[in-house]
C-alpha cells in the first residue's frame, strides 16, 4: 500500500496555515490605522502589522518570477526533446524563441518584433474568436432549444442589435441599455459574488491545509 | 528592417492564421499550426525579458544598493529576503525528490498558500464588501418610483442569481425541487442567463472590432 509521509503533510499544513494567518491578518489590518484608533501612534501600529504581509508577498513575487523562468526553461527543454524526435513544429518554437531573445539582445528598446510578429497573431487569433462565438451561438439553438438556450441567444441578439447605430432600431437600443443597466448588473454581481465566494472557499481550504497542492 | 518587410510578415502571418478557417486540408493545416508555435516561442521569450528586466533584475538592483530598501527592516534583510527567495526557487526544483517531499511540499504551501491569503483578501475588499454594499444600497426615499423599483430589481436579482448557485437536494432525493425554491431559482437562473449573454454579446462585438480591423489591414496591404 502506498503511505503518504504524514510528518511532511502536517509540516506543510502547518507551514501553510500560520503564514496564511500571518499574511491575511497583515494584510487586512496593516494599512487600517483607523481600526487603531487614530492618530500617530495607530500609524506606527498599522505599518508594524503591514511589516509581514509585505515581506512575505516581497518573497512570493521572486518565487514566482523564477518559477515562471523554470517554466519557460522546461518549456525549451521539453521542446528539444521533440525536435530531436523529429518534430519540426517544436523547432519552430524554438527557433522563434532564440530569435526573439537575440533581436532583443541586439536591438534593445525595437518593439517592431513584438508588433510584427505577436501583435498580428493575437489580433488575428481574437478575431477567428468572433467567427467561432457566431458559431456556437447558432450550435445552442440547434442543440439546446429549450427556455435558457433561447433566452441566451435572444439577448446576444438584442445586444448585439442595440449597438448597431441605426435610427430604425432606437427601440432596441434603449431596451438593451435597460438590459445592461438592470437585469445584466443584477446577474453579473451574483457572478462576481459566486466567484469572491468560491475565491474565499478556496483559500481557506488552501490556509486549512486540505488543498491537494498543500498536502502534496 | 523596411516598414514595407515588416507589413509583409503581418500580413502572411494573419493570413496563417485565417487559413484555420479552410479547415483541415492538407499542406494548409500547417500554416496555422506554424503561427501558433511562433506565438508561443516569442511569448515564451518576451515573458521571460519581463520576467528578468523588470522583476529579478530590479529586485537584485536594490539589494545590492545599500540605500534602498523595500520594508523598514533595511538592506540587510532584503538581502536575506533575496537569497531565501532563491533557495526556496531552488528546493521547488526538488519536488521529484520523494525523500525531501516534506521541505519541498513546506515551501510549495508558503507559496499557495500566500496566493490563497492574497485571494481571500483581495476578494474580500475587492469584489465582496464593495458589490454587497453597493447591492444593499437603496436610493433615497424621495427618488422616484421607477428607480426605487428599478433597485429592489438589482436586489432580487442578484439574490435569486446567488441563490440558483446553491446545490439544494430536496428530502425524496428525486433531484426535483418545489414550491418558492425552485420559483427563486428559476428567477436567478433567468438573471444569470442574460448576464451571460450579454457578456457573450460584449465578446462577439470585441472580437468583430478585431476582425474588421485585421480584415482592413489586409485589403490595405493587399492594395
Amino acid at each position: 500500500m502506498n503511505r503518504r509521509p504524514r510528518v511532511g503533510i502536517s509540516m506543510a499544513a502547518m507551514t501553510g496555515f500560520l503564514v496564511g494567518v500571518t499574511a491575511i491578518l497583515s494584510l487586512l489590518l496593516g494599512d487600517n490605522p483607523a481600526l487603531f484608533g487614530g492618530g500617530a501612534q495607530a500609524d506606527a501600529l498599522a505599518q508594524d502589522f503591514a511589516l509581514p504581509g509585505d515581506v512575505l508577498l516581497r518573497l512570493l513575487v521572486i518565487v514566482l518570477a523564477l518559477s515562471i523562468v523554470f517554466g519557460i526553461a522546461n518549456l525549451l527543454i521539453v521542446h528539444t526533446r521533440r525536435v530531436a524526435h523529429g518534430r519540426l513544429m517544436s523547432g519552430v518554437l524554438l527557433a522563434s524563441f532564440a530569435g526573439a531573445i537575440g533581436w532583443h539582445i541586439t536591438r534593445r528598446g525595437d518593439t517592431s518584433l513584438l508588433e510584427t510578429i505577436q501583435l498580428p497573431i493575437e489580433s488575428a487569433l481574437a478575431a477567428l474568436l468572433c467567427i467561432t462565438l457566431v458559431a456556437g451561438g447558432a450550435r445552442i439553438l440547434a442543440r439546446r432549444s429549450d427556455i435558457w438556450g433561447l433566452l441566451f441567444v435572444l439577448v446576444v441578439v438584442v445586444v448585439l442589435l442595440g449597438s448597431l447605430p441605426l435610427p430604425e432600431l432606437a427601440p432596441i437600443a434603449a431596451f438593451s441599455d435597460w438590459l445592461m443597466r438592470i437585469p445584466v448588473q443584477a446577474g453579473a454581481r451574483a457572478i462576481l459574488l459566486g466567484i469572491a465566494l468560491g475565491s474565499i472557499v478556496v483559500g481557506v481550504r488552501a490556509l486549512l491545509g486540505q488543498d491537494r497542492s498543500v498536502r502534496g | 528592417m523596411a516598414e514595407n518587410t515588416l507589413a509583409l510578415i503581418s500580413f502572411v502571418l494573419t493570413l496563417m492564421v485565417f487559413s484555420y478557417l479552410l479547415g483541415d486540408l492538407p499542406l494548409i493545416r500547417h500554416l496555422y499550426r506554424i503561427a501558433v508555435y511562433l506565438l508561443i516561442g516569442t511569448s515564451a521569450a518576451f515573458t521571460l525579458i519581463v520576467g528578468y528586466e523588470y522583476l529579478l533584475l530590479p529586485f537584485w538592483q536594490d539589494v545590492q544598493n545599500p540605500a534602498t530598501s523595500w520594508t523598514a527592516l533595511g538592506n540587510q534583510a532584503d538581502l536575506l529576503l533575496f537569497v531565501t527567495a532563491l533557495l526556496f526557487a531552488a528546493l521547488l526544483l526538488l519536488k521529484p525528490v520523494t525523500r525531501l517531499g516534506w521541505l519541498t511540499n513546506s515551501i510549495l504551501a508558503v507559496v499557495v498558500v500566500m496566493g490563497a491569503a492574497v485571494g481571500v483578501v483581495g476578494a474580500l475588499r475587492g469584489t465582496l464588501l464593495p458589490l454587497l454594499e453597493a447591492t444593499a444600497r437603496l436610493p433615497a426615499l424621495d427618488a422616484d418610483l421607477g428607480s426605487l423599483l428599478e433597485s429592489l430589481l438589482v436586489l432580487l436579482g442578484t439574490l435569486t442569481a446567488l441563490f440558483s448557485f446553491h446545490y439544494q437536494a430536496n428530502a425524496s432525493g428525486d433531484g426535483r425541487r418545489y414550491g418558492l425554491s425552485k420559483a427563486f431559482r428559476t428567477i436567478g437562473k433567468a438573471f444569470v442567463v442574460t448576464a451571460l449573454g450579454a457578456i457573450y454579446a460584449s465578446t462577439i462585438l470585441s472580437s468583430l472590432t478585431i476582425l474588421t480591423e485585421r480584415i482592413a489591414f489586409l485589403f490595405q496591404y493587399g492594395a
